[in-house]
């Protein structure tokens, strides 16, 4: 909202500096950031919160800078109407559902002309460029006074009847600014006896509005349903500064009052005679109500004691007429602050004006519960894969969590199985991603690097579990496996086992497996196949896994600690050789379940060739040589049977 | 056989003077007083030695060790303190050779410490779903369908119902229809919006919703709660200033400023000039949202929070475009 300075100070005057007002109207509530020119006119930009339809007027952002600097405000002046000298007749038809209320007017004899310059300047000022007298008067008034209101060329209106209703969707409306819409179905529509000839709260019609050669006018005030107003708007992309109002709900009380305003202006500027009665139909009074605040109240909220005569000034200053009751004071609430509805709306009322700022600051004193609240998330697993994996040198990255549909087939993914926004921002960002690779080889492609490594913990969709997946650029396969052997080692779930396959067509077929614990499945690791990687536009190697949290969580067991064996190891290096295809983790397996042996560590490969370091211990005594031997020879004799392998040469 | 064991002593106590480093010293220990030393087989002598004259051998034999002992230990000490003393040429500024550490993201290393600060104040982590339904993000939260707040929070809808949660304050329904007060809680996560992406704007960002039910709660606990936990996460000497703002689940609603890190007050893009930057908005709980939830307001009430997570890790480590977050890239994240 746009509130000119000049016009603003017809109704208040201003005594703070500009930039310290400025401040206080944001501190009750009125942001006001900014300040631009128009001409020589300065004109404050505020920002109007949701709950305030006042505020949407220049009148009512005066009533508010008026109690902020605790000054009265000047109301401006409208005089009675003079008695009615013509009779035109019309028949407004009452729908309490569409127009709570409905005041209307007709005047004859009009002359449409421009608007003298005061006038012009003022609607400039409001970033709008001005039309003629009459329609800068309903736009004037509707600044001033938040009350949107609408001029009918009352000779073109067909038998003189206006009927609201709701559209069936798809009729065409041509506006008033000569633009043509197809409404949607449920907007709020006024029918003369033949045509659609208004789109209530959002455009007047192109066919009954005010031309050059207008005489005779209706000037009308609906307030209107504000949800099937805002919905009518939303629907047909068309926001004004009216249905901004009518969303907020406006001033129902005010509305003839209102119209009496534009009137005077009307007559003086364009002249004209009444020619009807001031037609009110209204559901209700709309009279300002009463609404109590005990001080208790007031004091359980705030947690300070405001003296009950500050309560009371600072009530008075904002129009809410309070007196004082025995244990509080009861308001009367105007009319234009429609937002004012219960006790917890007057509390803040009061402490805004006192200002936030003046608040002592305590914590709460209430008791920490030991129970565990619903939804609770230990985030320690969480913390001790991060740890391990930047431990591994992989770095944390967070991508965004959409994706495109092309995106998703260069994984070879259906994009049936995927989640689908039906509104996304672009077509680039349409899917919720099934998995957290995609973000990350994006990472893969931007850096130049020669080794590269990420990894990331987060959520995948549908299911939202929490998956930790990593990829790597630069690292050998031992290097990517040592990470996920250390992961499930740390983790206390060594016992996983390896399938030769995934079900994922982006995993390399023969250079990836699936790693389960028992039956569960963790996820997979290995190799991306290169179809994926030049569909990607990607040229090295990709190393990756991607693991399903949970699974990880549910197998994870604290270790046993083993008490250190007094005496020492004997330690020697014995380099195997296995037929191809021999699996040298399950060889590794085999030496460590051999009796006597306390380690063993793959410590290098040549050629089809396989050297392992061997730890022998026994916890009870020294172990002689003829003891290693013995175990030697069953971990020979169970490498030849099992594998084929043998020592070395 | 007593000048024996002075011969020997002056011998030993030349060598070990003469000794060069601690490796010698060891040596001449050993040649002297260890298992097979000289000294040792001198004691296994003593049958030799006639009785009346054992105890005379003995007490020569006993001085001698000793004497020579307190010179090994003696020489040792010498030796460690030429060592010590010694001055040689020795480049510290070579730069070193770093283990290949990962880096933990800016996000979890603020939340990090968030949730640090919000554990030693009582508050409990929640997680909760990002796909949720209209009713959690809005209607719970006293903002009917059709309702104008609603267009501050464009939502993002998915094929076959739910929306995707515009705020973390969607699981304050959640928690309080499943749990009775007291309860302090805190949730962390995605959120999106329907906005078009620039410098200061994404669809996605990260929120971090708190909210306080219990007896005897007031508007100065939010504000010491506010004031306590951005002065933990941004020092003390950081500016804080608070207005009214409307928010339908809150009211009195509140919106927390803090000055500018990024221009230090003076005014910036990031601050749309203004010097101060809107961190924290907050509030007293509605009364609706505590009876839609099933909570009794004679005796509950509480506050509510939401800091903007993304907001704050740019204000800490001075980014000014908010994309830079969700970037996978090495160059950004090893500044972390």
């Amino acid at each position: 909202m746009l509130i000119p300075l000049s016009w603003l100070k017809e109704y208040v005057d201003i005594k703070l500096p500009l930039k310290e007002l400025m401040w206080k109207m944001t501190e009750a509530g009125l942001t006001c950031e900014a300040t631009k020119k128009v001409g020589d006119e300065v004109v404050l930009d505020v920002e109007v919160t949701a709950n305030r339809p006042d505020w949407m007027s220049i009148l009512g952002v005066a009533r508010e800078i008026a109690a902020i600097q605790g000054l009265r405000v000047r109301e401006p002046k409208i005089k009675e109407l003079p008695a009615q000298t013509a009779k035109f007749p019309i028949d407004l038809v009452p729908n309490f559902d569409l127009f709570e209320r409905w005041s209307a007017i007709a005047i004859k004899g009009i002359e449409i002309k421009a608007s003298p310059k005061w006038l012009s300047e003022r609607i400039k000022q409001m970033g709008h460029t001005p039309i003629n007298n009459v329609i800068d008067i309903t736009n004037y008034v509707m600044y001033e006074l938040g009350i949107p209101m609408h001029a009918f060329d009352y000779d073109e209106m067909s038998g003189q009847i206006m009927t609201p209703g709701l559209s069936k969707g798809g009729e065409k409306f041509t506006s008033v600014d000569g633009d043509s819409y197809t409404l949607p179905k449920d907007a709020i529509i006024i029918n003369d006896s033949e045509r659609l000839i208004d789109l209530a709260g959002i455009k007047g019609g192109l066919n009954s509005g005010i031309k050059d050669s207008t005489k005779n006018i209706l000037l009308h005030v609906t307030i209107d349903n504000p949800v099937l107003v805002r919905r009518a708007s939303i629907a047909l992309g068309l926001r004004s500064d009216a249905s901004a109002i009518y969303e907020r709900g406006p001033d129902k009380g005010g509305v003839v009052n209102a119209l009496k305003r534009a009137v005077n202006l009307i007559l003086d500027i364009a002249g004209g005679v009444i020619a009807s009665e001031m037609i009110d139909i209204k559901k209700e009074k709309f009279e300002p109500w009463e609404l109590a605040l005990s001080f208790k109240k007031l004091d359980d909220v705030l947690g300070i004691r405001i003296d009950p005569s500050e309560v009371i000034k600072i009530l008075s200053k904002l129009n809410l007429s309070p007196k004082k009751s025995k244990d509080g004071v009861t308001c009367l609430i105007p009319t234009y602050r429609g937002d004012i509805k219960i006790e917890e709306d007057l509390v803040e009322e009061v402490a805004r004006i006192y200002g936030y700022n003046k608040f002592p600051k305590t914590l709460p004193k209430g008791q920490v519960t030991s129970i565990k609240i619903p939804y609770y998330f230990d985030d320690s697993f969480h913390k001790k894969i991060k740890q391990i994996m930047t431990a591994s040198g992989y770095s944390e990255a967070i991508p965004l969590s959409l994706l495109s549909k092309a995106s998703l087939e260069k994984f070879g993914i259906n994009s049936k199985n995927a989640v689908k926004i039906t509104n996304p921002v672009s077509l680039e960002y349409e899917y919720m991603r099934p998995s957290l690779l995609p973000g990350l080889l994006e990472g893969i492609k931007i850096n130049n690097e020669g080794l590269v490594q990420l990894f990331e913990i987060d959520k995948t969709y549908p299911e939202e579990n929490y998956k930790l997946a990593a990829v790597a650029k630069g690292l050998t396969f031992r290097q990517l496996k040592g990470t996920v052997d250390l992961i499930f080692g740390r983790l206390g779930s060594e016992d996983f086992e390896i399938e030769f396959e995934t079900d994922k067509d982006y995993f390399h077929p023969s250079k990836s497996g699936t790693i389960k614990i028992g039956r569960e499945k963790v996820g997979e690791f290995g190799e991306l196949t290169p179809i994926l990687l030049s569909k990607l536009e990607i040229k090295d190697t990709v190393l990756c896994f991607e693991f399903d949290v949970a699974a990880l969580q549910k197998h994870a067991k604290i270790k046993d600690y083993k008490d250190l064996a007094a005496n020492p190891s004997q330690v020697e290096d014995l380099t195997l050789i296995f037929p191809p295809k021999t699996r040298i983790g399950e060889v590794a397996k085999v030496i460590e379940e051999t009796p006597l042996v306390q380690d063993c560590d793959l410590t290098g490969t040549y050629k089809g060739s396989y050297t392992f370091r061997i730890w022998y211990q026994d916890s009870k005594k020294n172990l002689t040589d003829k003891e290693v031997e013995e175990s030697r020879n069953k971990i020979l004799k169970e490498i030849k049977n099992k594998f084929g392998g043998k020592l070395k040469s | 056989m007593q000048e024996d064991i002075i011969n020997l002593k002056n011998q030993a106590i030349a060598q070990i003077s003469g000794a060069g480093d601690a490796g010698e010293l060891e040596e001449l220990r050993a040649a002297y007083l260890g298992r097979n030393g000289k000294f040792t087989l001198l004691v296994k002598k003593i049958k030799e030695i006639p009785p009346e004259k054992r105890k005379e051998f003995g007490i020569t034999l006993n001085e001698s060790k000793i004497a020579i002992e307190n010179i090994i230990s003696d020489k040792k000490h010498e030796l460690l303190k030429s060592l010590t003393e010694k001055r040689e040429w020795f480049d510290l500024t070579i730069p070193g050779v770093k283990p290949n550490l990962g880096h933990l993201h800016p996000l979890t290393q603020v939340l990090s410490e968030v949730k640090q600060i919000f554990n030693y104040l009582g508050y409990q982590v929640a997680d909760g779903p990002e796909i949720e339904t209209d009713y959690y993000n809005f209607e719970a939260l006293n903002i009917p369908k059709d309702h104008p707040a609603r267009d501050t929070q464009m939502t993002f809808y998915i094929d076959g119902g739910g929306i995707l949660r515009t705020q973390t304050s969607a699981m304050q329904g959640r928690v309080m229809e499943k749990m009775k007060p007291p309860f302090r809680v805190l949730v962390p996560g995605r959120c999106f919006r329907y906005e078009q992406v620039d410098a200061s704007h994404g669809f996605e960002f990260w929120q971090v919703e708190g909210f306080v039910v219990d007896e005897n709660i007031h508007l100065t606990n939010l504000f010491g709660t506010i004031d306590y936990v951005l002065r933990e996460l941004f020092g003390k000497e950081i500016k804080l200033r608070y207005a009214t703002t409307n928010f339908p689940f809150v009211e009195p609603g509140v919106d927390t400023y803090m000055s500018c890190t990024i221009c230090g007050g003076r005014g910036c893009s990031f601050c749309k000039g203004t010097g101060w930057s809107e961190i924290m908005p907050a509030g007293m709980i509605h009364p609706n949202v505590l009876k839609t939830a099933g909570i009794d307001t004679k005796k509950w009430n509480g506050f509510a929070f939401a800091i903007g997570l993304s907001r704050i890790v740019n204000l800490r480590y001075q980014i000014k475009d908010l994309r830079t977050l969700t970037t996978p890239d090495l160059r950004i994240l090893k500044q972390f």
